[in-house]
């Protein structure tokens, strides 16, 4: 391999109102490389990449960027663009009515001599050309729309090299895909690394960064704390490096008395929205008990999401069976109903379903709860601010201010306001779903605790994972879905990765 | 430190900006009235002129804040007014209560298709628009109906005497100092980030040269009584907005409509009422103007909805929603107010008038988009 380094930075400023995200942050990228660039919530990587891609221009930060020892200063994003760095943001840009080769070369739509009118067939192949070229086995004329969420992916990275992109940078790019769409990011990832291109990947998941990347740089608070080949790293050491402080025991699981059945599930049926007589869950039968946390893990598609969302009255369609909460049959038509009987949900995709992002981290986490704050209609402001403290405090939401916008805190703090939301309302049964999506390690560890602490007071959690050491860390028993259907039960300890991979995939007892 | 700085000034201009932009309109027009403008007389008739604009005004902050749009405004006023004018004959306090229930009718007519049948707020307001306006040439035969009660005609007519209303403006003001004082002391126990002591000072300087300035202004002949009623509904706005769960929810709504349901929000609910009271503001501007012109005119109101939308976009209220204030929409009614009273003092050709205001909204709002 080259040791060329093609891009460096040098002492990299960059201030938010009340936070300095980035503090005199230097590092280098070598040719052909995959960095993995790790670090707490909040830590700067996104803002770091931004200003490197040219989304915060040159002069509202402050320091240098140097590509292959020259100085430059990207203004805008195009600079960057040509200049040869690419980056693919957790969020896709690509145009759902149109087709994968006019997303690919939007723009720069090959045309019938200069008249402007474009040459579809020279579109298309050329679109194919590139698609082949990366080994990407997508239609060309396939609408995006039709695409999952791994294909798109692929699509925008195939744009992204159109442009002869040396640098390619990954900001969280698995946290939306299968295992199997995991897989084949990494193959692309590596074909691209043998043919020289350099990359950045960003992920909390520690396991893909030992898996992909040939050098990892910690960030911390916004400085680099130190920058190692993966070879001569352990997880250990990674981990401390990230947070500063050893983390022992990444599932301080606390088991407490269970206690009687709050939450029982019977006979449920989910309709497909869509559908007519399909059925996303079929026959479930559950319990959770008081003081238990319920785990349940599928894989995509399991129809565990739309378990949750329906058993809390938010799901677009019909479901047949029973719901009984403290012994008593429930009919929940509404999210307020839920709340009401001492339901809460934490939902997926915090950014569309979780919070309000332009509002104040306090009135975020008061959203649900602001019935019990106010006097008929009038908010007791003293009850409420009372209220946002005691959670920002116990959940160390980091954040300037309780009247910050949510939509500037990091990815895991975001998270924490979601389930401060949701404490505040002071549930009897808490539904999680994906409840550390995104979130780093240490906010991880918190979060389980702050579940620990909710056992303790009596609480039944059922939390619903596609982290099966998540999962196996923290239940204290697992369910098993397959294609809408509960196919297994594992009580705390008989369980392993395996097994739980062999009933989710389809396997059964008989075979 | 410098950084601090930069941001202090640019909190400073995001939050006054709207404010310092109506002060220099006012400068302007009164240098090139020669200060016609700047008298006691003009200022209190563009007060009343800005009323029955403002009151919409208000309302429309709620719609456009939920991510709503409400087109219909123009013709309630002018069918609610006919409305009023009809039902003189019941005696003064039953027409404004029906007129009332005729708003909120219509209100939670568009309300109603907005929220069951999801029909986008632009299309069935668009359809109310025309109808409101059909019914009123039908049930007036087109003709404006006139013969309002001495007492209806109070609504707009009637000015509160300056002693009264320097003494109620006098103690309002002291109450607002107190209460602003208050929350500050009580951020601060909080420990909550107060604002700077530059801007506390600004805040009283404020509010102590607005007393003075409606005092003044009310000693001339005193507050007329249409302008009442736009100031308490305004101040009735933001207390909504500011203070009570629904005004929490209106934000939360047009922020994040799916995260709100999940949060529990009835959002239907909430869109309902905002489209309701709506029609109720619509309704009680309505009357104010037929108070104004003695009469229920078929062809009032018209191209009104677009003065109110521009009065809250010019106010910095975000256009999908969820970002905004009432104060804000009430300087862009005034704003849009000493334009067109402005523009007549200097009798520029209506036809010009129009395009003046129409550059002067679209600057508003590319300033707006500047500053974020
Ligand atoms: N637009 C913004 N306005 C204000 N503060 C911001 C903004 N964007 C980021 N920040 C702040 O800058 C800091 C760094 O954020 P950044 O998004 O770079 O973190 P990150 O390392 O990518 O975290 P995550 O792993 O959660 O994605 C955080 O404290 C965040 O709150
Ligand atoms: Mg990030």
């Amino acid at each position: 391999m080259e040791n060329e380094i093609i891009l460096e930075t040098k002492n990299i400023i960059k201030d938010f109102p009340g936070v300095r995200a980035l503090d005199n942050v230097s590092f280098y990228l070598k040719e052909g490389e995959v960095l993995g660039l790790v670090g707490e919530n909040g830590a700067g990587k996104s803002t770091l990449m931004k200003i490197l891609s040219g989304a915060y221009p040159f002069p509202s930060y402050s320091g240098e960027i140097f590509w292959k020892g020259k100085k430059c200063e990207f203004s805008r994003p195009k600079d960057s663009e040509e200049t040869g760095i690419a980056i693919i943001y957790q969020e896709l840009n690509l145009i759902p009515k149109l087709t994968v080769a006019e997303n690919i070369f939007l723009g720069r739509e090959p045309t019938v001599g200069k008249t402007g009118i474009i040459s579809w067939k020279r579109l298309f192949n050329q679109a194919k050309e590139l698609l082949n070229l990366l080994n990407i086995s997508i239609a060309p004329d396939e609408n995006i729309e039709n695409l999952s969420i791994g294909k798109q992916q692929m699509v925008e990275i195939a744009k992204a090299l159109s442009y002869d992109a040396r640098i390619l940078i990954l900001d969280e790019p698995t946290s939306a895909l299968t295992d199997h769409e995991i897989e084949s990011l990494f193959k692309m990832i590596n074909s691209l690394r043998e043919r020289g291109v350099s990359m950045v990947y960003i992920s909390h998941k520690l396991d893909e960064i030992f898996e992909i990347t040939d050098r990892v740089t910690v960030l911390r608070d916004g400085k680099t704390v130190g920058s190692k080949l993966t070879a001569e790293l352990t997880r250990q050491e990674l981990i401390a490096k990230m947070v500063g402080r050893d983390i022992k025991d990444m599932y301080p699981k606390q088991t407490v008395q269970i206690n009687e059945a709050v939450l029982e599930v019977k006979d449920f049926f989910v309709n497909h929205p869509f559908l007519l007589g399909e059925k996303v869950v079929r026959e479930v039968n559950f319990q959770a008990r008081k003081g238990e946390v319920l785990g349940i893990y599928g894989l995509m598609g399991s129809g565990r999401s739309e378990l949750l969302t329906a058993i809390f009255g938010s799901f677009p369609a019909d479901s047949a069976g029973e719901v009984c909460i403290e012994g008593k049959r429930t009919d929940i038509r509404s999210t307020h109903q839920a709340i009401d009987y001492g339901l809460g949900l934490v939902t997926e995709d915090r950014k569309l379903f979780g919070l309000v992002l332009g509002m104040g981290v306090g009135e975020n986490v008061t959203l649900s709860s602001l019935e019990k704050l106010s006097w008929y209609q009038i908010i007791r402001k003293q009850q409420e601010h009372e209220v946002i403290e005691k959670y920002t405090q116990s959940l160390k939401i980091k954040t300037p201010s309780s009247e910050t916008t949510v939509g500037t805190l990091s990815g895991g703090n975001q998270q924490k306001v979601v389930i401060a939301k949701w404490l505040a309302t002071d549930p009897k049964i808490l539904l999680l779903d994906e409840p550390t999506r995104g979130v780093d390690v240490g906010a991880k560890v918190e979060i389980y605790q702050i579940i620990n602490g909710l056992t303790k007071k009596g609480v039944a959690v059922v939390m619903v994972s596609s982290d099966l050491p998540e999962i196996l860390g923290m239940s204290d028993r697992i369910l098993v879905m397959h294609e809408g259907r509960m196919v297994k039960e594992f009580l705390k300890g008989e369980s392993t990765q395996e097994k739980i991979m062999f009933y989710a995939t389809g396997g059964n007892d008989g075979s | 430190m410098g950084l601090k700085k930069k941001f202090f000034q640019q909190a400073l201009i995001k939050k006054y900006g709207n404010l310092i932009g109506l002060i220099t309109l006012v400068i302007i027009v009164t240098i090139l009235t020669r200060g016609t403008f700047f008298t006691q007389r003009n200022l209190v008739n563009v007060l009343r002129q800005v009323s029955v604009n403002g009151i919409l005004a208000v309302g429309m902050t709620l719609v456009i804040l939920i991510g709503g749009i409400d087109l219909s405004v123009g013709s309630v006023v002018a069918l609610t007014g006919i409305i009023a004018a009809m039902s003189q004959s019941l005696g003064t306090i039953p027409a404004i209560i029906l007129t009332l229930i005729a708003g909120a009718i219509i209100g939670g007519w568009n309300g109603f298709f907005v929220t069951k049948f999801k029909i986008p707020p632009f299309i069935i307001t668009l359809g109310m628009m025309t109808i409101a306006r059909g019914l009123c040439l039908v049930i007036s035969k087109g003709q404006a109906i006139s013969g309002l009660n001495d007492s209806f005609l109070d609504i707009s007519e009637s000015y509160i005497s300056p002693p009264v209303a320097i003494t109620a403006i006098v103690l309002g003001f002291l109450v607002l100092a107190f209460f602003t004082a208050m929350q500050k002391r009580k951020k601060r126990l909080n420990g909550q980030t107060s604002n700077s002591t530059i801007a506390g000072i600004m805040n009283i300087l404020l509010i102590f040269a607005a007393a003075a300035f409606t005092i003044w202004l009310v000693s001339y002949r005193g507050l007329p009584m249409g302008a009442l009623i736009f100031l308490v509904i305004a101040f009735a706005g933001m207390c909504v907005l500011r203070r009570t769960r629904f005004g929490r929810y209106v934000y939360a709504v047009g922020g994040n409509e799916e995260a709100s349901r999940l949060s529990g929000i009835n959002v239907k609910l909430v869109k309902f009422l905002v489209f309701t009271i709506m029609g109720v503001l619509a309704a009680v501007s309505g009357m104010v103007l037929a108070a104004r012109l003695n009469a229920g005119v078929p062809t009032a109101g018209v191209m009104f909805e677009l003065d109110a939308i521009a009065s809250v976009v010019i106010g910095g209220t975000s256009l999908s929603g969820g970002y905004g204030s009432v104060g804000g929409s009430i300087i862009g009614a005034f704003i849009i107010g000493v334009l067109n009273n402005g523009m007549q003092l200097l009798h520029i050709p209506s036809f010009y008038q129009e395009i003046v205001k129409g550059i002067i909204i679209i600057g508003a709002v590319l300033m707006d988009r500047k500053k974020k």
